[in-house]
């Protein structure tokens, strides 16, 4: 209970808070856009906030990349090293790769900096992939966010070649390696590869003196300003729509139940950037990533064991060792081995993943709107397709390790080549297979795996058998995943056809025989 | 209509909020709906009061100060930990330390965000609001079109050909035009793919560019070799010249006959040279397995057999290694005769024709 | 209730099984990582083939760049022993060659390096050589490395003597070699199969790529001097002695040498990194998501 000088203080407060909108208001016009803005609700189920971590990640690579490029030398002259670290003292080097080495080892937090940069990189990837596989399986991107789901697919492209091209900077033989090869992939295009390759290079590999320049302005400049205008347009779409919100009780299309923006969900969400600043700092200065020091400077008559990139370009690194060796050759001109598991593949690899809420309509006929979401067992064919891709990434991204697994576990790694080519189109059939059925299997049970069972509707035909109906949910044509009710052989129920728009509360209270006596027992 | 089920009467307060997640109805203040302005009705299944001021410790002072001193020292922590970092950096950084002292402060920081957000600020989860309308009316819409034709109308009907027939191939014209200067965007790469820095009568240095004598390689051995004068590989003009000289001893080697009748035949004395740049990729190629007598390659797993010729056994490689022709100088010197007789390295489109 | 009696109730409702879970499996997983995972290898004391020729006595000289092995019979004598009961079934009466292949050209390197990195005795004739405990100690393997070269020099075809490592110096001078050279030629030579960190990798046919973190300098000289198939061998036409003591020198430092950036993970590379950073990194972001966020 506020005492007297709380309730003062308030006042007061509340005093100068209007003095300082007024004056914003005589000139801006905010007051109506603030007040909608902190009344804002935001629904807060933890799943939604994956996004926010690749949006935080982001952030925390601006702030340590600010302070990494005051340091980088994006220079490819040569230099001679005479610094503390002993085994490259008297080396020659590029100055792109002598400015990281300095970085790591005579500037203050360099390491730390550099170290926890690159670690964000890696969690700011996986966090957009596993937020990306979120949107996926809830159907989150059907009208209207067909278009959101284009932004973020963009995104992700534009985050891979964002870390590609900053593990490129230090000039080291790992990275190096890794451009030599996309370098052979460009040049592999027909027609224009070899000129397009020379273009983005300045020339034959290992590319002209401003090489390092021209990649330093594309990580600092160009795709940060891209990424950074993609995920503005990103989160104004998602403001205006409003976030989609998983069906409950007291849910529907036409309403939002969350969390007002001011102050609980912003505070959470700054305690949230907290967090990942933590892990991303702990990482930073407890486990050691690309210690470029140990490659060495590149040189194109070196190459180490080990050679992968970081782990989000490992499936098309894998795509490379497990492509058959097929090359194409007539009338004095070929098409190069690198073109197909490196231009084709990821071709149409992103035109199914940026087609896909049009397949997705098409798949399920569905063209309605929705502000709710499925859960991964309301449409057992669309998670059955996302596990089986996922499965294809999986095979993929293991076949560019082939030679670690091998040495770990003593196999050859022809062995494993010929398994992962094989698993590449096996493992996501079956994967598909299992996933869908254990959707109809879950459809069954009716209850949300962690929550408490709110109750089944058990209704008795003529004869005076009873059957279960499963959970009365009328959402949309494809509750049951288009089969009624797996195994059970029984007709949609009453609540089947209470498929008016607006009406899709969970339970659908005047229906149904067992009609759940509402949560709680009220 | 959904059963709602009321909430506590007027007044009466309960300690948590009901076990149900279901949205609380209790009397306070008017909750304003989303977008629409105030004065908007609700939709009818929305509940129309909503306590915006209620959070879980609000009617527990002792609890509510406990979580504060709570808070508190978790911020204390990270104040600490700020001055733990302006030592670490002054007496000179050190990368454990500054990770786990940031590490904790940023931790700290938002443990304690996260309990006051949790325990003592309103605006909890259960808020419901309208999603409003976010199409535009079907006035509206018919006023856009109205608006686009009153252009359009005057532009295409009457003046059709001024927009379709001049302005469009012009600037389709202009277009080309402004994209032409791309061509020239990039070097000329004329013959380059095509050669090395290899030339006849080059000498076979090591990495520090001292030659290599014959006898320098023994059986079974491997040595990464450069044309002499050549051995800055940042240099483009030399990248693609890194061979690597092998002793078979007395092995055979295959003799392969390319496609355009050319010969190629080893040095002699076990010596043979194969270019060092993989035909699948570009990367350097010398993983030996003396058992099996194969190049691999490390980046992509391909495979060749030395003895037939540098053919690819597995793996994406498509093409055998490229061979140097090597002639041994009077004095006991490896020497390249030619250039390699066919383009090195990956693949590209015009790579079918004559070197 | 006291935050305490509210976890153990949300414990016992099963709200906090779903975050508890989640962390055990993750430190359940990265314990096991982080000890199946060979860390940097701590710093021993002095390396047992060179204790093996202080125990036996033997002195240092600067012949030729080589050890000098004993000629006494005595030790000639034990060896021959030692050899006759554990190598001759497969390496035949005195080193002709049997199942094995022989030994009268091997030198005394070969014989140090296999024995003292535990690749012989082998277990079957068509078992493939391993690194792993020595079978002998260090006596013993003097006494047979005595043996076999004994044998050789009566056949007259003496091998390759067993390289004597000159520690690194900080500038290079000749007969001095430097981390840096070391460093040069190793990344040249030896990253494209042992990996640049020294951690190892894969060849082809199923060989595996021992790592070098755990060698001697000693065997590393041998192994680069021998060329242990299916490992090439570089001979001193290709490599001076000063330029093998660097690699061996060099190779130890990155094996003893703090990693700066904190822990190692096998320094294998952008997998293990890639590893930690999805089911460590986010998925304990994913936990403090689970906690921050509602459940329903």
């Amino acid at each position: 209970m506020s005492t007297v000088a709380e309730r003062a203080a308030a006042r007061k407060r509340a005093l100068i808070a209007e003095k300082a909108f007024d004056e914003l208001d005589d000139r801006l016009g905010t007051s109506k856009w603030l007040r909608n803005a902190m009344d804002k609700i935001f629904p807060d189920h933890w799943s939604f906030m994956v996004g926010e971590i690749a949006m935080y990640s982001f952030l925390i690579l601006v702030v340590t990349g600010i302070y990494l490029a005051l340091f980088y030398s994006p220079s490819s002259a040569i230099v001679v090293y005479h610094g503390p670290y002993k085994p490259l003292d008297g080396q020659s080097m590029t100055q792109a790769y002598e400015s990281t080495v300095n970085l790591s080892f005579s500037v203050r937090a360099g390491l730390v900096m550099r170290q926890a940069h690159h670690w964000a990189a890696l969690i700011f990837l996986a966090a957009i992939v596993v937020h990306m596989c979120r949107v996926f399986f809830t159907g989150a991107f059907r009208k209207p966010r067909e278009l959101n789901w284009t932004i973020g697919v963009t995104l992700l492209l534009i985050a891979m070649l964002e870390g590609f091209s900053g593990y490129s900077l230090p000039d080291d033989l790992l990275s190096g390696s890794g451009l030599r090869v996309v370098f052979s992939i460009i040049q592999s295009v027909p027609f224009v590869g070899v000129w397009l390759a020379f273009t983005l290079w300045g020339g034959p590999f290992p590319g002209s003196s401003a090489f390092f320049s021209r990649l330093f302005v594309i990580h600092e400049f160009l795709f940060p300003l891209l990424l950074a205008g993609l995920l503005g347009a990103h989160l104004a779409i998602l403001w205006h729509q409003k976030h989609t919100d998983f069906p409950g009780p007291g849910k529907t299309e036409r309403n939002i139940v969350g969390s007002r923006l001011w102050p609980q969900y912003a505070v959470k969400s700054g305690s949230l950037l907290m967090f990942i600043a933590a892990v991303i700092f702990g990482l930073g200065g407890f486990v050691q990533i690309n210690p470029i020091w140990v490659y060495g400077p590149f040189s194109a008559a070196r190459a180490s064991a080990g050679t992968q990139p970081d782990w989000y370009v490992g499936w098309l690194d894998g795509a490379l060792r497990l492509w058959p060796h097929w090359e194409f050759r007539s009338l004095g001109h070929e098409i190069a081995n690198p073109f197909f598991p490196g231009i084709l593949l990821p071709g149409i690899v992103f035109a199914v993943i940026y087609a896909w809420p049009a397949i997705d309509r098409r798949l399920f006929n569905d063209h309605e709107e929705h502000n709710l979401l499925d859960r991964p067992r309301d449409k057992p064919l669309r998670t059955a397709i996302g596990v089986a891709a996922l499965f294809f990434f999986a095979d993929l991204t293991l076949a560019s390790a082939t030679d670690l697994i091998g040495n770990g576990l003593n196999i050859s790694f022809e062995l494993l080549i010929e398994i992962l080519q094989y698993g590449s189109f096996v493992a996501p059939i079956i994967a598909g297979f299992v996933a869908y059925h254990v959707c109809l299997l879950l459809q069954r049970t009716a209850a949300h795996p962690i929550q408490r069972p709110v109750g089944g509707i058990i209704v008795r035909d003529a004869k005076g058998a009873f059957h279960t109906l499963g959970y009365e949910h009328a959402h949309g044509g494809n509750g049951h995943g288009g089969n009624g009710h797996g195994g059970n052989g029984h007709d949609a129920g009453p609540a089947e056809a209470d498929a008016e728009e607006g009406a899709r509360s969970w339970p659908a209270g005047q229906h149904g025989a067992g009609a759940s006596a509402g949560p709680g027992g009220g | 209509m959904e059963t709602l089920r009321p909430g506590p009467a007027e007044g009466e307060r309960v300690a948590e909020p009901p076990a149900a997640s279901f949205p609380r109805v209790v009397t306070g203040t008017h909750g304003p709906e989303e977008g629409a302005g105030l004065g908007t009705p609700w939709p009818d299944d929305v509940p129309p009061d909503q306590d915006d001021t209620w959070y879980p410790l609000k009617d527990d002072p002792y609890k509510a100060r406990r979580m504060e001193y709570i808070i508190a020292s978790l911020w204390a922590v990270t104040g600490g930990c700020g001055i733990g970092l302006m030592i670490a950096y002054w007496t000179g950084g050190q990368a454990q330390v500054e990770g786990a002292l940031l590490a904790a402060a940023f931790g700290c920081l938002g443990a304690g965000l996260l309990l006051w957000a949790k325990f003592l600020l309103p605006g909890q989860g259960d808020i419901v609001g309208s999603r409003g309308e976010h199409h535009s009316s079907p006035e509206e819409r018919a006023a856009v079109v109205a608006s686009l034709s009153r252009g359009t109308d005057a532009m295409l009907s009457r003046r059709g050909f001024l927009v379709k027939k001049v302005l469009v191939p012009v600037g389709g014209i202009f277009g080309i035009a402004a994209l032409w200067p791309i061509a020239s965007l990039g070097p000329r790469y004329g013959r380059f793919l095509y050669h090395t820095a290899w030339y006849p009568g080059a000498r076979l240095v090591d990495q520090f560019g001292k030659p290599v004598l014959a006898s320098d390689v023994e059986v079974d051995g491997i040595m990464t070799v450069f044309p002499e004068g050549h051995t800055d590989t940042d240099i483009p003009a030399n990248a693609m010249s890194p061979a690597v000289l092998i002793n078979i001893g007395g092995d055979t080697i295959v003799e392969r006959k390319l496609n355009e009748g050319f010969e190629v035949r080893y040095g002699g004395n076990g010596l043979v040279c194969f270019s060092k740049i993989c035909t699948h990729a570009g990367c350097a190629v010398s993983l030996f397995n003396v058992l099996s007598m194969q190049l691999v390659c490390p980046c992509h797993q391909s495979t060749f057999d030395i003895l037939e010729d540098c053919k690819p056994v597995f793996g994406p490689a498509p093409r055998p290694l490229p061979q140097l022709p090597l002639g041994v100088s009077p004095d006991g010197y490896l020497f390249a005769r030619s250039d390699f007789v066919e383009p090195v390295g990956p693949g590209f489109w015009d790579r079918g024709g004559p070197a | 209730m006291s935050w305490l009696r509210a976890t153990r109730l949300a414990l016992a409702r099963g709200r906090l099984a779903g975050p508890a879970a989640l962390v055990a499996v993750s430190v359940a997983v990265f314990s096991t990582l982080a000890w199946a995972l060979p860390a940097p290898a701590q710093p021993k004391g002095a390396q047992p083939a060179q204790r093996s020729m202080e125990a036996a006595g033997v002195t240092a000289s600067q012949a030729a760049g080589t050890v000098p092995v004993s000629t006494s019979p005595a030790e000639v004598t034990a060896g021959e022993l030692l050899y006759d009961d554990h190598c001759e079934s497969c390496h035949g009466v005195g080193g002709v060659g049997a199942k094995g292949p022989e030994l009268l050209d091997v030198g005394p390197a070969a014989v140090d390096f296999f024995l003292s990195t535990g690749r012989m005795p082998l277990n079957s004739p068509t078992a493939e050589p391993r690194p792993g405990p020595p079978y002998f100690n260090k006596k013993q393997i003097a006494e047979i490395v005595a043996y076999i070269n004994f044998v050789d020099v009566s056949h007259g075809t003496p091998g390759v003597g067993i390289p004597e490592v000159a520690p690194a110096c900080a500038r290079q001078t000749a007969n001095c070699p430097t981390l840096s050279e070391g460093n040069e030629l190793f990344l040249m030579n030896c990253a494209q199969c042992h990996d640049a960190s020294g951690a190892g990798g894969m060849l082809s046919h199923g060989y595996v790529v021992p790592s070098l973190r755990q060698a001697t300098k000693t065997q590393i000289a041998e192994a680069v001097r021998v060329g242990p198939r299916p490992m090439p061998n570089f001979g001193p036409g290709q490599l001076t002695d000063q330029q093998v003591s660097a690699i061996a020198d060099y190779v130890y430092y990155i094996s003893h040498a703090k990693n700066r950036g904190g822990f190692g993970i096998a320094n294998f590379g952008p997998v293990p990194e890639g590893f930690v950073a999805i089911i460590f990194g986010l998925g304990l972001l994913l936990i403090v998501s689970r906690v921050i966020g509602n459940r329903g």
